[in-house]
């Protein structure tokens, strides 16, 4: 990028922000556990240390990249999520991780809605895409409430992958699909909250 | 956070931050033999991640590894620079050359350079170089830069042997 600053983005529950040393930890213990078994891992500490130092260099290389997002209360970190295309992907990804612990929150929901958001509305992307790993269920069923459709057309990056396309900025706008990302958010932010018409899930 | 990445010249080479238009270098790098005592070789996955690497080293440490380039022909003929990856027990001088770009001293030539860098703008003043016991060109290398054999020691399953460098402050007529 041709700054070196990495944009800081605030949500209603969360602060995302670049990977910083002190995040590390966090992203070693998950990238060494099966956890990240759909994300090239386990690694070993080397390996790991590689991804997350690659994690801020994709930011110079590309102008985008992952953000580390944290709970915005208590400044802990909950996972990361952004954009990635190493060198020869077909097509730039909006792709997701959270931390053990923190599942079933909906806050991997909330980071990639606000980081494609930013891709769409900052940076000008005129669509999206995920690669996924069929088999990574969790994360298939958060591209679908983010409103993205599986692509049988569309090139994946080896074959093991299954493309899922986000909608186009325009088709987002307005949406029924934008209007039920907000209202699922609003609930996981207040449990109180009671959401009109149909169940999300 | 910040992604400033010093230049140093030399009489012969610049010492520079990685950029994207390096990458076919490093990725032709990264699948040759060359690579056999520095962990490699490595597909265009693994190159495209180190060339990353390289670069948010620096955002994480302060400190990294350059691209060596060329002043005469402009081309990217190496890498130097201090590294402290995860598993390493202290700050490392290290240097690669790639294929056809060796025996002109550009190695020796670069990693003076960022050694004495290194030492007056890092404070790191006695650093180690790792080296694979059977990479005889990177030890003698070690040893012409007036290091010494300090102990053997094992790097992510490989042996290695640990030399440690003299603080290069003062010292560059000496050499």
């Amino acid at each position: 990028m041709p700054h070196s600053e990495i944009p800081v983005i605030e949500t209603n529950r969360l602060v995302l922000r670049g990977p910083e040393p002190e995040d590390y930890p966090d992203f070693r213990a998950t990238f060494s556990s099966y956890r990240s078994r759909f994300m090239g891992g386990p690694l070993n500490p080397y390996e790991s240390w590689m991804l997350y130092a690659a994690e801020i260099g994709h930011w110079r290389i590309r102008g985008f990249g992952m953000w580390m997002f944290h709970d915005k209360a208590s400044g802990r970190p909950l996972g990361m999520a952004g954009g990635w295309q190493p060198a020869s992907w077909p097509e730039a990804e909006i792709a997701w991780i959270i931390w053990p612990e923190t599942a079933g929150k909906g806050y991997a929901l909330e980071a990639t809605h606000a980081a494609r958001r930013y891709f769409y509305e900052t940076l000008g992307w005129d669509g999206a895409v995920s690669y996924l790993d069929p088999k990574n269920l969790d994360s298939i069923r958060l591209a679908e409430r983010l409103g993205a459709t599986r692509d049988v057309e569309a090139r994946t990056v080896d074959g093991n992958d299954v493309c899922y396309r986000h909608p186009s900025p325009a088709a987002l706008r307005h949406s029924q699909i934008a209007d039920a990302i907000a209202l699922e958010i609003a609930h996981y932010a207040n449990p109180q909250f009671q959401p009109q018409g149909y169940a999300l899930d | 956070m910040s992604l400033e990445i010093p230049t140093v010249k030399t009489d012969r080479l610049i010492l520079r931050a990685p950029r994207e238009e390096d990458f076919e270098t490093v990725a032709e790098f990264a699948e040759s033999p060359r690579t056999e005592y520095i962990g490699g070789p490595q597909d265009r996955f693994g190159a495209w991640r180190g060339l990353l690497a390289q670069l948010g080293h620096w955002a994480l440490r302060g400190y990294g590894m350059w691209m060596i380039e060329s002043k005469e022909t402009g081309e990217a003929i190496g890498r130097t620079g201090v590294i402290r990856h995860d598993g390493w027990p202290e700050p490392e001088l290290g240097w690669v050359i790639f294929e056809g770009q060796e025996g002109k001293g550009y190695a020796r030539e670069a990693a003076e350079a960022a050694r004495l860098y290194a030492a007056e703008e890092w404070g790191f003043t006695r650093l180690i170089s790792q080296i694979h016991p059977e990479n005889g060109r990177s030890i003698s290398l070690a040893l012409r830069l007036g290091a010494v054999q300090e102990e053997e020691a094992e790097l992510l399953g490989e042996p290695c042997l640990i030399f440690r460098h003299p603080d290069p402050r003062g010292a560059e007529d000496a050499a």
